[in-house]
Formats: C-alpha cells, structure tokens, sequence
C-alpha cells in the first residue's frame, strides 16, 4: 500500500522488551528486545512494536534470560476471541512498507493479525482501536494493551525506562483516563479531538440526546467491556486475586471524568504532536512589587489636554503596584477600554455625553415594560427574576450593597437589567453580578460603571455563553501550563480524577471575586487589565495559588472530595501580594526557560512579536532588574498618598452614589 | 458498619433562591447568614450524626440552579443516596419545577429504580407569611410521586431543618436495609436492625 505522505514518527523508544512464559517459569523468561513508535501516518496514529532482528543483547536486561531464538514467541491466551480484522492487517503494511527495514520472518499460527505474522512478537495496531492500557511496575515500568475486539497485545517492557514518555506521546493522539476500578489501567477514550467535541455537546445540554449518547455510550460501554477485559488480565495474571467491583464512594470524581474529559489531559489546541516532557524551568527568581500608583503619579502621565503619555511604563507600574484607591475611578476608566488612553479631557467628556444618552435610551426599554408585556416575555421575566435574587445575595457585607434597600443595590440591578437588554442573548448568567459589584463600588456612577462593565464583559463573556466556551479552554489551558510547572502534581490531580481541574471553576468564572477580600479583588482585576506581562496571567495566578496548596493536598492525600472541598475553603483566606509575586515569578521562570512548548508559550503569547509586547517585554526587563530601585520620587509619593488614604477611607464608608435617572 | 456505608452523600435540589445553601448552612453549622452569597460552582459540607442508633457522616451537595450550569452540576449527582427536592413556599414556580429537578436528578443519577430511590422534598421558607403554596398540594404531590416524606421547613428560623436531614437518613438506611435482604447469603432478617456486619462489596 503506497503511502501518500511519509509517516511522521512522533515517539520512539528503543529498549523496550517482550517477555514470554512470565508467569510459569519465572528463571527462565525469555525477552525480545525491540523498538516502539508512535508514528503518524495520514492522520491516523499508530503504535508499532518491532523487535530488532534477533539481536537481543542479555548484557543489557536487568532480568534473567536465554537464548532469544528458542522462545521469542509471545503465546496466545487460550481464551482469547480470534477476530480477524483484514483492516489491522492493511494498517501494518502501510506503516510497514515506509518505516521499518526488516528482515521477514514465518511466524506459526499467529491468531491474532495484530501480531505480525512475518516477524516473531511484532505487533501494530491504530490507536483508534485501543481500548485499554494496563500499566504495571516491577523496578521497572511495563504496559499492556488491550484492544477494543479484546485481544490482549504481549505486554511492554520498558527496561530502559521511557514509558511515561511514550504514554505522553499517546496522549496527544487519544484520551487516557484512569480506570474506576483499577488504577493501573488507563482506559482510552476517542481522540482528543473527538472528545473535545464531545465536550461541547456536554454542554449544549438543552439536547439531553447528545449528553445521553455520551454519558451512556462510552462510561456504560467501557465500562462493560472493560469488565471483559480486566476479568482477562486476573485470568492470565492474577488469578487468585478477584477485583471488588462495587463503586467507590467518592464515583463521581471518576464520572467527571468521564463527563469532562476535554479538560483531563494537556490538550493541544494545535494539530501538530508536541510531546511536553520535563522541561528545565531553572529556577524561580525574586519579584519584588511596588508602591500602588499614587494620584501624583497617575497626574504626571496625563498632558495639558487630558491625553496619557508614555501608557506602557505607566502600565507597567499599575502592573508593579496597582493604584492608590483614588486613583482608580479614573484609571479604570482607561485599562477598562472605556476611555482611550490617547484621548483628551474634552473628548471625554463628549464620549461620555453619548454614552450616558445610550444608557437611558436601553434601561428605558425594559423600564418601560409593561405588566401586560412581561406576561409574554418569558425571557425577560427570567432574567429579572434572576437578576432580583442575585442582586440580595451580592457583596452584602459590603458598606457599598450593605442593608434594606440600600441604593447601590438598585443600581446593581438597573445596571444588570440595562445590560441585557444591550446583550439580550447573553442576557443575565449567575455570576456577572459578581463582576459589576467592585466596578459599581469603584465608578460610583450609573453610566461609567455599566460602560465599564460592558468592557470588562467583553473579556469575560465567553465563561457565561451556552457552551461555556471559554471556561473549556481555560480549563485545558491552566492544565496545560501545571503540567509544565509542575508535573508530579499535575500526575497526582490526574491519579485524583482531578486533572480537569474542575475546582478552579469559581476562580476563573468570576475572576476569584469569591476568593480574595474585596479590596483584593480591586488590586487583582487593574493588575490584571494592564495585560501585563503576558497573556492569561490570570491562569498563572491560579497556578500560583495551587503551587501554594499543593504540598498539603499531596501530603493529606487528599482525594477528588477533599481537594474540592480545600480549594473551595481557601476563600478569604488567601494574601494577594503574596499571589501577585509567586504569580510573576512564575511568569519569569517560564519566560526564560529555553525550550519551552509551544502549546505554552502560545497560551501566554510569548511567541507574539508585535512592536507592542516588544517593547512591554524591554521596559518590563528593566524594572525587572534586581538593581533598579523604586524612583527617588517615590517615598514623596508615599507622603503625598497618606493624605488620599483619609479621603479614600471616607469614600469607602459613605456610599457616595450618582443617581441619575 | 462498614466505612463506607457509614458516609452518606445527599444532594439538594432546586430553583436558584430556594434556600438550598442556607438549609445546609443551618443544619451543618446551624447558622443563618443572610449576606450569604449565592452559590458558584459545586460545594459540600459534612455533617456527622446519629440516627436510630446508627452514626453515620452526611455528605451535603449544594450546586448552584440556574440552568447554562446544568452540565456543570449535573456529574455530581451520581452516586447519591437521597435527593432533597427543594421549593420555596412563597415561589409558586419553584414548586412547579420541582418534577423539572426530579427528572433532570434521575436521568443524570442514573438511578436504576426511580420509584424507590428516596426523595425527600422540603418546602422552605414557611416563616414567610404570604404562601404561593399550600401544604396540602405539596402533599398531594409527594403522594402522587411516590410516598415521599415532606417538611416544611425554615432555614431562618431553623423549624425542620434537623428533621428533614434526618428523615433523609432513614429513608436512606431503609432501602440499603431492603437491598441487604435481597442478598442471598443474608440471613432472615426481617426486622430493620442496626447492622453489625460489615456488607462485603
Ligand atoms: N425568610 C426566609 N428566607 C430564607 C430562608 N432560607 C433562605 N432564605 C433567603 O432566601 C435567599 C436564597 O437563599 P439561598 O440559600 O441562597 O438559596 P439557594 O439559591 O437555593 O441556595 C437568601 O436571601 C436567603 O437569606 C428561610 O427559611 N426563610
Ligand atoms: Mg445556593
């Protein structure tokens, strides 16, 4: 069969054995040194396993034994099915004929097509019909694989090591999730790309048909014929042991897995097969951070005319230090989006002449909805209704939303409502009051804060769409960059059916408004805006905080239950400097690392050479260095901001609201 | 008792605003915070307590209601031992959806026999003076489907709260009792009695 493009090896590994007669006669185990490929062929993934001819070499096994040509054959299980499938037979020749050079040997009666007939114990198969790896360790690690006709295919020796690098190379072609009832298998699921699809049909559940094709099909089908097939592995290994198949208690972890599983393994968005293994980080360096910026400051960048100047160093210092609460009713305005930075004092004011006449024309629409109207508007009466439950269930411990009655409520709520009616299909989702309320807090102002949020909505709307789009890829990418950072734990969350990482939800869904003080979130989210230093730093904070937990959740062992549950009881407890500083280390070591995946640098945009993040990069390399200290101007600014810290006191406490309506 | 048979996990259900997080709050901490937040994600609380001599540990799920989060909620759902179906009686609509709940916990439960897995439905916020919905038609629906246990209850003021978690329990306790019985090697056993036994798996 004649290959339309050359075969793309994406992992090989020489050094890897078949031993025969394991089980019988222990002194006596025969082995077959060989190589396995993962290789691309057309888009198809295959896995191959050759022996190298007959030149098994006894000085390099760690175990006893003899003379390779008497025993080399692997030997069927009697049991096994013998279902010939001429497809595999085709699949091996294809990869074959462009790969291997190899001398052809009769092999007897093989059984199983899998099994190259022509040469003793080599085997290939297309990934797409694995069912199962088993993976097992005896000082060293071995894998067995199963198929989904059943045949059980010789198990794997990785005397050399390497067989966690070869199940990295796998996953970038299929889904491996660790069995419920045995955690040395890792059943396989369809490709990635496939599940991917399937995980946006999860979530499109308003068609219960999709879900249930999903939810019954692969966890009850592979759970039944994994039975066959564990049931197998106890015969031919295990006999005497018999498996306790009652579910464990905390099963749902092992069914979010099976409902989530876009999110569980470290996914590439791109279709190339980048294989992440240990990659060097170096060492973390020291962060310091900065004096927020004061109004003084914040004063010296704007011209006569209004217009900010030199915005990426002042940037660069709200990224540093974050603002000095008066300062942020104006700064929010511009890292919001809402103000051009390059604008003047009088255009503002115009800007803001039009957007106040927007406002009331779109809160008019629903104020001016009839009873009559809202009868037969079940949508709007929904996301009222919504709206109005929220709303008391807001920040209400703050002076801002605190009480009966109180007017940033009602401004809450108005603001919400205009909202929908200027995104009616969004409309209102449980967790963008969350996202309103510092913004309200900071604008105390109807319009700006709705204009604002309207901004801050833009970056945030695809958390709150049907498909939950944007928490998917968020999900899959934090995975993506703590599978670098940090790879045992990255392993333990997986070994927890937590590789999904579904207890981030919150944090990411409404930017850890529910984590931090509410004077933390302020400093968080205009950190966060500058868009400094990378893209997603956001997701590097949530790497942060878990670089912080993870000893403890190692330590405690804790499960799928525990891990949820110590991640949802870190709220209000955690210190956001002490984040913010871990989070640009983090952001430094991994900028500076030398061979960095690309699906990484992809996510943080480091790869992006735009004029723009150039120059960010040098200015930010700068204020980096360990020598350069804070600007002799800065203690001035500290003095000059105690003054402000009075008013900002007062501000906080008088509940200071813009009516206007 | 076996370890495991001794955690029971109960999950509540209901329209957003019902009071789900604040029943659990009362009956685990017995606290009512009225600046409470409205839930986010997945959360859960357990909640060590005996009953009929039995101590077992409830593991309490509280998920949030609105529906763009049902894929996000619904995977907790299996291996419940007892669903909470939660209404507001001042909410005539959240009454109404609560066969909307019953179904959507059933299908996702993956409950093998629906008919008698056990339900428990609690009519909250009876503090409230001005009712939508009467005792009596929540009875007639629990009647109609399946014998269900009701209470009304208030997290405010904390009527029921207890009695409904441990009604739960029972319910909960009575039919692994009924599946015992129907394991061969069991012995005749008729009478609910605390197990000693440890039920092998
Ligand atoms: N009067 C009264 N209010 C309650 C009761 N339980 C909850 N609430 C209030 O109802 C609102 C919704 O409660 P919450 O527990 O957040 O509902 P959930 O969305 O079902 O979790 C909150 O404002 C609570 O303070 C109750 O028993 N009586
Ligand atoms: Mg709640």
């Amino acid at each position: 069969m004649a290959a339309t493009t050359p075969p793309k090896v994406i992992f090989e590994h020489e050094g890897v054995f078949i031993h025969s007669n394991t089980e019988e006669l222990e002194d006596q185990d025969s082995l077959i040194s060989g190589y396995l490929r993962i290789v691309d062929k057309d888009g198809e993934t295959v896995v191959e396993y050759k022996p190298l001819e007959d030149t098994v070499d006894p000085s390099n096994m760690l175990c006893a034994c003899k003379d390779s040509s008497s025993v080399v054959e692997w030997t069927q299980r009697p049991h096994r099915t013998v279902d010939q499938q001429l497809s595999y037979e085709t699949e091996w020749d294809m990869v074959n004929a462009v790969s291997f050079k190899r001398k052809a040997h009769t092999n007897g009666e093989g059984g199983s097509n899998h099994l190259n007939e022509r040469n003793k114990g080599a085997f290939s198969f297309n990934v797409a019909d694995l069912r199962s790896v088993t993976v097992k360790c005896e000082g060293w690690s071995y894998l067995i694989f199963c198929l989904k006709d059943d045949t059980t295919l010789p198990a794997i020796h990785f005397h050399q090591g390497g067989s966690q690098a070869f199940l990295d190379g796998l996953r970038k072609s299929v889904q491996l999730t660790e069995s419920p009832d045995d955690e040395n298998i890792l059943l396989v699921g369809a490709y990635s790309k496939a599940f991917s699809q399937s995980f946006e049909n999860l979530l499109d559940d308003t068609n219960y048909g999709l879900v249930q094709k999903f939810k019954k099909d692969p966890y009850t089908t592979t759970l039944g014929g994994f039975s066959k097939v564990t049931n197998y592995f106890f015969d031919a290994f295990r006999p005497s042991e018999s498996e306790c198949q009652q579910r464990p208690v905390e099963e749902m972890a092992d069914i979010l897995g099976e409902l989530i599983p876009g999110l569980e393994i470290n996914q590439q968005e791109e279709p190339g097969f980048e294989v992440i293994t240990r990659v060097d980080l170096g060492t973390r360096p020291e962060v310091q951070r900065r004096e927020p910026v004061m109004m003084e400051d914040w004063a010296k960048h704007q011209d006569s005319e209004g217009r900010v100047s030199n915005v990426p160093h002042l940037k660069h210092l709200i990224f540093k230090g974050g603002l000095c609460h008066a300062v942020r009713k104006d700064a929010w305005k511009f890292l919001l989006d809402y103000y051009p930075w390059d604008s003047t004092h009088e255009e503002r004011k115009n800007l803001q002449k039009r957007k106040t006449d927007e406002y009331f024309r779109m809160k008019l629409q629903w104020k001016s909805v009839s009873e009559e109207q809202e009868k037969r508007n079940s949508r709007l009466r929904d996301y009222k209704s919504l709206i109005e439950k929220d709303v008391n269930r807001t920040d209400r411990t703050n002076k801002f939303y605190e009480g009966l009655d109180n007017p940033g409520l009602i401004l809450l709520h108005d603001i919400l409502m205009t909202y929908c009616m200027y995104d009616f299909d969004l409309g209102y989702v449980q967790g963008m009051s969350d996202l309103l309320s510092p913004i309200l807090y900071v604008m105390e102002n109807e319009v700006d804060a709705f204009w604002c949020f309207v901004s801050f909505m833009d970056q945030m709307h695809e958390n709150f769409e049907e498909q939950m789009q944007g928490m998917k890829t968020q999900l899959i990418q934090l995975s993506t960059l703590l599978r670098l950072l940090d790879l045992a734990f990255w392993n333990y969350l997986e070994a927890q059916d937590s590789g999904y990482l579904y207890f981030c939800f919150r944090w990411l869904l409404i930017r850890f408004k529910r984590e931090l003080h509410f004077q933390d979130v302020l400093r968080l989210w205009e950190v966060m805006w500058t868009g400094l230093p990378c893209h997603n730093f956001h997701l590097l904070v949530c790497c942060a905080i878990l670089d912080s937990e993870k000893q403890k959740i190692m330590d405690r062992h804790y499960g799928f239950n525990e891990i949820l549950k110590h991640i949802n009881e870190l709220s209000m407890k955690l210190d956001i400097e002490e984040i913010l500083i871990k989070s640009e280390a983090i952001y430094m070591q991994i900028k500076n690392c030398k061979d960095l995946p690309n699906s990484v640098s992809d996510i943080l945009g480091l790869n992006a050479v735009t004029n723009d993040s150039t120059l960010e990069t040098s200015e930010y390399g700068v204020l980096e260095s360990p020598q350069s200290s804070p600007r002799p101007a800065h203690r001035q600014d500290q003095a000059y901001s105690n003054g402000h810290g009075l008013l900002q006191e007062a501000s906080h406490n008088r509940c200071k609201v813009a009516f206007i309506s | 008792m076996s370890s495991k048979s001794s955690l029971l996990k109960v999950i509540l259900l209901g329209d957003g605003g019902v009071g789900k997080s604040s029943l659990m709050n009362r009956y685990v901490t017995n606290k009512f915070d009225s600046h409470l937040f409205h839930t986010i994600g997945v959360e859960f609380l357990n909640k060590d307590l005996e009953v009929d001599g039995r101590t077992v540990t409830l593991q309490i799920w509280d998920t949030a209601g609105q529906e763009r989060f049902r894929s996000l909620r619904t995977p907790f759902y299996r291996g419940s031992d007892c669903c909470l179906l939660t209404f507001s009686v001042d909410d005539g609509q959240s009454f109404r959806n609560l066969a909307n709940w019953k179904k959507e916990f059933v299908y996702y439960a993956d409950v093998k026999d629906p008919d008698t897995f056990p339900f428990v439905v609690l009519g909250n916020k009876v503090d409230v003076s001005e009712r939508q919905v009467s005792r009596e038609e929540a009875l007639q629906w629990c009647r109609d489907n399946g014998d269900y246990a009701y209470y009304e209850t208030s997290a405010k003021d904390a009527t029921n709260v207890s009695a409904a978690f441990e009604e739960a329990v029972r319910r909960v306790l009575a039919t692994e009792d009924r599946a015992e019985h129907l394991i061969p090697t069991d012995t005749v056993n008729l009478h609910r009695k605390p197990r000693t036994g440890a039920p092998c798996c």
